[in-house]
């Protein structure tokens, strides 16, 4: 379990916590949850370090935002239970669970300023109001807020608003914090922002988090450890790193990143018959002898400049450093591959090249009719 | 009686004349406004029609009238009975209707149609058949009570009540709000009070407002149910002096108009420093968008 939160922060900014409380452990025990016959969750189990931040990423209505609703205790399980720091708080109603939760719209109180806003949670701890608002001001301050203190919500943008939403869910010293996609309604420019402000604050001040998000960029760059999700199931936890470069199963390959899907033969003796070529298959694959896809990243592609290639340039994406090459190969497979852009330069669309895969091990999957 | 609150904006109605655009061809004189001309038109024969008769009852009463009235038998009493109801009712109205309201909102929105349903059934009732049908049931000690009348009105204001606090909901992401309350740790109680009921202040005051009204010049019920109050009082005493019942009218109307003005300056006033959406009694605009990101 890779969990990098726990010695970086305050020295570093010479910022101090709030309080020395650290995150909660987490433990999300067998999760199932059904509406009518749609299954939202199917046996979900999910463990979370103290301080660490998780991020759940799926398609939509792949039972994420309901796993986290359920850690909140705004939905039930129809079975299995919430453990934090071991205790089960799966009959503990939402308001008695000291979590602190960042919804994916604007959940201010209106009626409220942001100075109001962030001391609701302290008022409901019965905090005097002296003390409240000063800590509600650190709080706001600490996002960089401060001046913003007297303002209502309408009259704040909507990334200054999930920004005071975040005071707001941190000035209760949650046991766990719950972003619920918090960053999905804002622009880019803002968003990318926010994502660095949120983690940089989850780590100074070591709360256990579970983050909901759609995006895998935000969760990627984010988070210690990315749950994918599929139609209810945890398809595979792991560091970022990892689960680009060791997807566990063929949808967490294509989902997380880009991926090539290139016809091949799987031999009785595990290896793949594919660009003309041999490699061997992945380590685990399951599926039978014969036609196979095989899974391949840009990057992982080798690609030379020949006459008479087994492929034509149809199309090239600068992207910076790299530029992501389109090739049509035989049998209408277009793949991409990524080249440096210097090499780049030199094959314009039309040009002939040969794709081929390095001697290591592919990832293997069922043959799919169309090609993406 | 409740007649509309909420008025044009500023200047909609006003001759101002419009000032000519900067950098515009400045020589030709300003055209009159079709628009103009027509909002006048429609101004000044709404005004004769609802001034009209008043201005002839109040040359009928005659201003002594007024004087005469405090003094006159029952007034007080009537007006105080009126008064009670009126606020019995409103409590029992606002107490049932808005935690209802609330939940079918966040709990049971496919019921919401239904209960659209369910609350038009007293508009569209005779009032004589509730009558019936409660002072068949009705145990003893209601009969001999206010009691009774205020149920039968608060019956009788589920529509308009329910209409208001439904439109004050609509305007609001009531479900964030509330899960954002419960989970910084309030309870359901704390999360009506002090976010849910501060959000809908608008809604609120037009439901106590129409409640009020309604109460104040209800007539068929009460007389139904032999309770003396105010609107049957000015019944009653028009048969015998037609001067001072004409003045009560315009007096109970005087208030019932403040009332409703007062309703519109403390909504304007809530909407601005809040910015949320415009509430008039039947109508709630969208909540102020937020400036960009």
């Amino acid at each position: 379990m890779t969990t990098n939160t726990a010695s970086d922060p305050a020295a570093a900014d010479g910022l101090r916590p709030v309080s020395g409380a650290r995150g909660a452990s987490v433990l999300l025990q067998n999760l199932s949850r059904s509406f009518g016959a749609t299954k939202a969750l199917d046996g979900l189990s999910i463990e979370i370090a103290p301080g660490e931040l998780v991020a759940l990423l799926g398609p939509s209505g792949c039972g994420k935002t309901t796993a986290l609703r359920i850690v909140a205790g705004f939905e039930h399980t129809d079975t299995g239970s919430v453990l934090v720091d071991g205790k089960d708080i799966s009959a503990v109603p939402a308001n008695r669970r000291d979590m602190g939760m960042v919804f994916q719209s604007y959940s201010l109180f209106p009626n409220m300023n942001a100075l109001d806003n962030v001391g609701f949670g302290l008022r409901m701890r019965k905090l005097g109001a002296a003390e409240r608002r000063t800590k509600a001001g650190e709080l706001l301050d600490m996002v960089g807020l401060a001046p913003q203190a007297k303002q209502y919500p309408h009259q704040l943008s909507g990334g200054q608003q999930q920004r005071v939403a975040l005071a707001r869910a941190l000035a209760i010293e949650p046991r766990v914090l719950l972003l619920d996609e918090p960053l999905s309604a804002l622009d880019a420019k803002v968003r990318l922002q926010l994502r660095e402000q949120i983690r940089t604050l989850q780590q100074r001040l070591g709360t256990t988090t579970l983050f909901v998000t759609h995006d895998q960029e935000e969760a990627l760059s984010m988070a210690d450890r990315v749950g994918v999700m599929l139609e209810g199931k945890l398809e595979q936890i792991a560091a970022p790193d990892e689960l680009y470069e060791r997807p566990a199963t063929a949808f967490v390959a294509e989902f997380v990143g880009v991926m090539n899907r290139i016809p091949g033969e799987l031999q009785s003796d595990r290896l793949v018959a594919v660009l003309g070529g041999l490699v061997p298959a992945a380590e685990g694959t399951d599926e039978a002898p014969g036609d196979v896809d095989v899974l391949v990243r840009p990057e992982g592609l080798r690609m030379e400049l020949i006459q008479n290639g087994n492929g034509i340039v149809t199309n090239r994406t600068f992207l910076g450093s790299v530029t992501r090459v389109s090739v049509l190969l035989s049998g209408d497979v277009t793949v991409q591959v990524d080249k440096p852009s210097s090499e780049a330069a030199a094959l314009p669309p039309g040009t002939s090249v040969t794709v081929s895969l390095p001697p290591e091990p592919v990832i293997v999957s069922a043959r799919r009719s169309a090609t993406p | 009686m409740a007649a509309v609150v909420r008025r044009g904006g500023q200047g909609g109605l006003g001759g101002r004349a419009v000032p000519p655009r900067s950098g515009g061809s400045g020589g030709s004189p300003p055209r009159v406004n079709r628009a103009t001309v027509w909002r006048w038109v429609v101004l000044i024969l709404a005004g004769v029609y609802f001034l009209l008769p008043l201005w002839s009852a109040l040359r009928f009463a005659g201003i002594s009238a007024f004087g005469s009235v405090i003094g006159f038998a029952g007034f007080a009493s009537s007006l105080w009975l009126s008064v009670k109801l009126a606020i019995i009712t409103t409590l029992i109205t606002i107490a049932l209707m808005l935690p209802t309201a609330v939940y079918v909102h966040l709990r049971l929105p496919k019921v919401r149609r239904l209960l659209e349903g369910i609350t038009i059934l007293p508009i569209v009732i005779p009032p004589v058949v509730l009558i019936v049908g409660v002072l068949a049931i009705a145990p003893g000690f209601l009969k001999s009570s206010d009691l009774l009348l205020a149920l039968e009105y608060v019956v009788l204001a589920m529509p308009f009540a329910y209409r208001s606090i439904d439109a004050g909901l609509r305007a609001l992401d009531l479900k964030t709000i509330t899960e954002a309350s419960n989970s910084l740790g309030a309870g359901w109680t704390t999360t009506l009070w002090r976010v849910i009921m501060p959000n809908l202040r608008t809604a609120l005051l037009s439901a106590v407002v129409l409640t009020v009204a309604l109460v104040l010049g209800e007539y068929t019920m009460a007389s139904l149910d032999l309770y003396q109050t105010f609107p049957v009082w000015i019944y009653v005493n028009s048969q015998t002096s037609g001067q001072v019942s004409v003045a009560a009218s315009l007096l109970a109307l005087f208030v019932t108009w403040l009332a409703l003005m007062l309703i519109t300056v403390l909504a304007t006033r809530q909407s601005r420093r809040t910015g949320g959406g415009q509430v008039s009694l039947f109508t709630v605009t969208a909540r102020q968008e937020t400036r960009g990101n």
